[in-house]
């Protein structure tokens, strides 16, 4: 059987008639799971000190559960889609990308220093959370086409392409000024440089350039020691840092270790709840989850967003083909580096920048985005080509 | 899909598990390791204790008459750390409290204390003041209106002494284990019973557990905590009584102050004086007067400086003092001791007599001790002696005393301390005097710097048995002294609080009653003694003039007069009596300072006490 399979490789080709209705389960359930998870936090954060000055307990709740819903739809309708026909149309998706990022330059409102919101009239927007999404097509298109069937096929040329096409993104946001997005931005760039195959030497030059302009920036002063002070203030945990983003994370960790192995209990988190932790329904939902579920709930969680970033990366590397596998990877790459720094933020082991924690977050444009990433990944998965071989061994099994 | 390519998706599998593995670890160490640290921070974080002030309890007299009670008022109350941080909170203060913002800027950083966690800074605010304060207190954090029990005094002056008064906490005490429990603005017992009882007295307060919001506010009551009222004291003062007695002092000072001193121009000054009535059979202690005296509601919400300075003035003789339990020169009152270690001790015998010639040369012709009585008194025996208060007869019992085994045993200072002198009785008041009972040792040491005084001298256990040199006695030790006497033998400590009543309404006894020891003196002798003492009394005593229209078949009195010499000041005036002779009732002891004679200036009062207590017109 082995034997036949390997043999039958070179003639792959694909069944098209034969192709069946395949859906992950796992990775929408997972997904559903969570965000409906989030929508209670939300819920249990909110209903008491209201932020913003609303009056109906469940403001945010609701809120919540409406970009819930609609996230549901976006992911049912873009299934409708085959992912080739988005690969087909990257440009026009650059262009929305580039579009959005420069109006909200141009007619964003700013929030806690940075222009990143858009007000639409019935709702806000942050373009930046979508445009990471973008990102990831438009990178993905660009990459795909390097290589066909061989590997080792990253030219220098095709790197700078690429680059140039990350480093658009990424400057449009470092101007609002964000940041946390930037810097996702540029994980999942380096992550898709890897996994596309890329010469180590081109990913260190990139790296290597980065910081370069970084330390540039610093010394030209683009970004301002307090600027840095206040990332790197995981670094000093003791109590003298206890202004501005020192106090949150202080905040922070009384609440999720307050929380202890069981925790308080679903809206029991007196920390949180009574927003001793700013940000506590937004960048810092986490806290309240340590609080109020403890350390059991917190795994729980992590390992809730960790299969589903696995998930990514699975059907990443059964695609069927270097866009398809690059797209879904690439969304596992925003997942994984908003996780990772946002719990590691609000436990101390991770810079203070402010970028939601996905699914959980309370914010449309999060949780829309990330419904519409993981959308593109279960689009992988069901568009995927399955090859002759597989179809065979399955009818033979029968 | 090329090898190459797997591998790196087995990398990225790798960091993913690494990463879920750091994050899961830091959770461990912060919620697992770490979690019951970071709960007790959160919980102070979150949640903020604040107390109910509880009513301090009130003072009755025997007869259940209210002498001092509790009455609430509100009062501004601030946290010195947070205040201090904020010049507007100040500012507004100072303009609705009346204060300068200086002044309110002063008393904040001098408290700046970490353990003054609440300050006072105004008591008894009016309520257009308190309902603007609660308005605006989103403007004034650390800033608190709360309940506050200030006293009320409705007998005014009368047992001011006795009952003391209450006042703010100082800083010290604040730091002092004792005073573990208060806070800040917290009243206490600052004198006399109100310092004596202030653990009965003071309630326990009541507590509020509350959360609150980051910037202060208060969310949520999470435990509250109602205040126990303090427990209410009962007295052993007839309050009737007191104010008798202490109009009787009052009167006959003024009325000593109008005599002058024989053969001279000079008027007596009388600066002050006391009365002790004791009941003999419990020692309670059923009036106590000290004059000059003071209004305790000066004390109320805290006394101005200029009202303090006024008290502590010299000129003012020291009105805070209670001089019931100073030492004072006893003079010849003190000769019951003498009388009694001298039959005891076989110096003399019920009828050993002696002969008074004015003048006395036992210690050597060039020590000539003189009698009062210049003139001389003749030949007496013990209760002779007694009667007409014989320096001469006493001055040899003393000396007997002395030669007696070489005075190694001290035999006079010995029986002055089975009668109580020298310490305290032990009555439930504070800052009770020891008196003074002076011996070699003690002289050792006082005169320590200056050699050749350092000698005990025959003259001084001489003098002592009259009353004078350097023994000091308290006006309520010689009540206890003479109320052994009365009770032949039995010793009962003084007390003023008879009763305690709880916030439940259960009363029980104060510990302190009828707590007594048999001395184990000899009835025949104190016999003797009483039979002197009634004859003072009685015509021909050193106290007839006074005693001579007052029905002492009905109701004997036994007493004895004192007149002490002060180097430097004029006699002190004694007289310690008790009543009815048989079935002793009463002690009555008062003193006058720099009033002379006792048998005429000091028995008129007490026999005025005595036709109040017998009811006699």
């Amino acid at each position: 059987m082995i034997r036949r399979r390997k043999s039958l490789r070179d003639f792959a080709s694909f069944d098209r008639e034969k192709r069946k209705i395949r859906f992950d389960f796992i990775l929408f359930f997972l997904v559903l799971a969570i965000s409906s998870w989030g929508v209670l936090v939300i819920y249990s954060a909110t209903r008491e000190t209201l932020p913003g000055g609303v009056s109906d307990p469940g403001y945010y709740m609701k809120r919540q559960l409406i970009w819930l819903g609609a996230g549901i739809i976006i992911f049912i309708v873009i299934q409708f889609i085959n992912y080739r026909k988005i690969q087909r149309y990257w440009w026009l998706i650059l262009a929305l990308g580039i579009f959005s990022l420069v109006a909200v330059l141009l007619f964003g409102y700013e929030v806690h220093g940075s222009k990143s919101w858009i007000d639409l009239r019935f709702t806000t927007i942050q373009p930046s959370e979508f445009s990471k999404i973008f990102m990831v097509i438009v990178l993905s298109a660009i990459m795909s086409k390097w290589r066909s069937e061989k590997v080792s096929n990253v030219t220098f040329r095709k790197v700078v392409i690429a680059s140039f096409a990350a480093l658009t993104f990424v400057v449009l946001v470092l101007l609002e000024p964000d940041y946390g997005t930037a810097l996702i931005y540029f994980i999942v760039f380096i992550g898709l440089l890897f996994i596309s195959g890329a010469n180590f030497l081109y990913i260190l030059s990139i790296l290597g350039l980065t910081a370069g302009g970084f330390f540039l920036a610093l010394n030209a002063g683009f970004i301002k020691q307090y600027q840095l002070d206040r990332i790197l203030v995981f670094l000093k945990p003791d109590v003298s840092s206890m202004e501005g983003a020192g106090y949150n994370l202080y905040q922070s960790k009384l609440a999720i270790g307050s929380g202890g192995l069981l925790g308080k209990g679903l809206f029991l988190g007196r920390q949180t709840n009574l927003s001793y932790v700013p940000e506590h329904h937004t960048d810092f939902i986490f806290s309240v989850i340590g609080e109020e579920v403890g350390f059991i709930g917190a795994i729980l969680v992590i390992l809730i967003l960790g299969i589903i970033i696995w998930r990514c990366f699975y059907i990443a590397s059964n695609s069927s083909d270097t866009f398809a596998m690059l797209l879904a990877s690439g969304i596992g790459f925003i997942i994984l580096s908003q996780v990772v720094i946002n719990i590691g933020m609000t436990i101390g082991i991770m810079p203070i920048i402010g970028i939601p924690l996905p699914f959980l977050s309370s914010g449309g444009s999060s949780l829309i985005s990330m419904f519409l990433g993981v959308a593109l990944v279960e689009n992988v998965f069901i568009w995927r080509e399955v090859r002759k071989s597989h179809v065979i061994a399955y009818q033979e099994f029968k | 899909m090329g090898l190459n390519i797997k591998i790196r998706f087995r990398i990225v599998l790798y960091l993913l598990a690494i990463l879920a593995v750091v994050l899961i670890l830091r959770l461990y160490f912060l919620q697992i390791m770490s979690g019951g640290l970071y709960a007790e921070l959160a919980s102070e974080n979150i949640s903020r204790e604040k107390t109910v002030s509880a009513p301090r309890g009130n003072i009755y007299d025997r007869n259940g008459k209210l002498l001092v009670k509790s009455v609430p008022v509100k009062a501004v109350a601030i946290e010195p750390l947070i205040v201090s941080e904020n010049e507007d909170v100040m500012r507004i203060l100072s303009e609705c409290l009346n204060i300068s913002y200086e002044k309110i800027k002063e008393k904040v950083e001098k408290s700046n204390l970490p353990y003054t966690d609440r300050l006072i800074l105004k008591q008894d605010i009016d309520t257009a003041t308190m309902i603007y304060l609660k308005e605006n207190s989103d403007k004034l954090p650390g800033v608190e209106v709360i309940d506050l029990y200030l006293r009320e005094y409705d007998f005014g002056f009368l047992a001011s002494h006795l009952l003391g008064y209450t006042g703010e906490i100082d800083e010290e005490r604040l730091q002092s284990e004792v005073y573990m429990d208060y806070e800040g603005g917290d009243q206490i017992g600052l004198t006399g019973l109100e310092e004596a009882y202030e653990s009965l007295l003071t309630g326990k307060k009541g507590k509020i557990i509350y959360e609150v919001d980051p910037l202060g506010r208060p969310v949520n009551i999470l435990e509250e905590t109602d205040p126990i009222s303090g427990n209410d004291l009962y007295l052993t003062i007839d309050i009737d009584l007191q104010r008798f007695v202490e109009e009787a002092l009052y009167q006959s000072i003024l009325e000593v102050r109008q005599k002058k001193i024989t053969n001279t121009d000079e008027y007596y000054k009388v600066p002050g004086g006391a009365v002790v009535v004791l009941d003999t059979r419990n020692g309670q202690v059923l009036a106590m007067a000290s004059y000059p005296t003071y209004n305790p509601e000066l004390f109320v919400g805290g006394i101005s400086q200029a009202e303090y300075a006024e008290l502590e003035d010299p000129e003012n003789h020291s009105p805070l003092l209670n001089r019931a339990v100073m030492s004072f020169p006893p003079g010849s009152a003190i000769k019951i001791v003498p009388a009694y270690a001298g039959l005891t001790e076989g110096i003399i015998s019920e009828y050993s007599r002696f002969t008074c010639a004015g003048v006395w040369y036992g210690l050597g012709p060039d020590f000539p001790k003189y009698c009062w009585q210049r003139g001389g008194h003749g030949s007496l025996d013990i209760r002779g002696a007694i009667k007409n208060s014989c320096d001469i007869y006493f001055y040899q019992v003393g000396y007997g005393l002395l030669l007696k085994n070489n005075n190694t045993e001290e035999l006079l200072q010995q029986y002055l301390r089975t009668f109580g002198f020298g310490s305290a009785t032990g009555i439930d008041l504070p800052n009770e005097d020891e008196g003074l009972v002076p011996d070699k040792e003690w002289k050792k040491d006082y005169f320590k710097d200056q050699p050749g005084y350092t000698v005990w001298f025959p003259g001084d256990t001489v003098n002592m048995a009259i009353g004078q040199g350097d023994l000091l006695v308290t006006p309520l030790q010689l009540a206890q002294a003479y109320s052994i006497l009365a009770n032949r033998g039995l010793e009962y400590k003084p007390y003023l609080a008879k009763e305690i009543k709880d916030s439940e309404g259960n009363l029980f006894p104060d510990s302190s009653e009828d707590d007594y020891q048999d001395l184990n003196l000899d009835e025949s002798f104190v016999k003797i003694i009483e039979d002197g003492m009634v004859q003072v009394v009685s015509p021909g005593g050193t106290a007839a003039g006074t005693f001579w229209d007052f029905p002492l078949s009905e109701i004997q009195i036994a007493g004895k007069t004192g007149t002490a010499e002060f180097f430097g000041k004029q006699d002190y005036a004694w007289f310690a009596s008790y009543a009815p002779v048989g079935s002793p009732q009463y002690v009555v002891v008062a003193m006058l300072e720099e009033a002379g004679s006792g048998g005429s200036n000091v028995a008129p009062m007490i026999e005025k006490i005595y036709r109040y207590l017998f009811n006699i017109d």
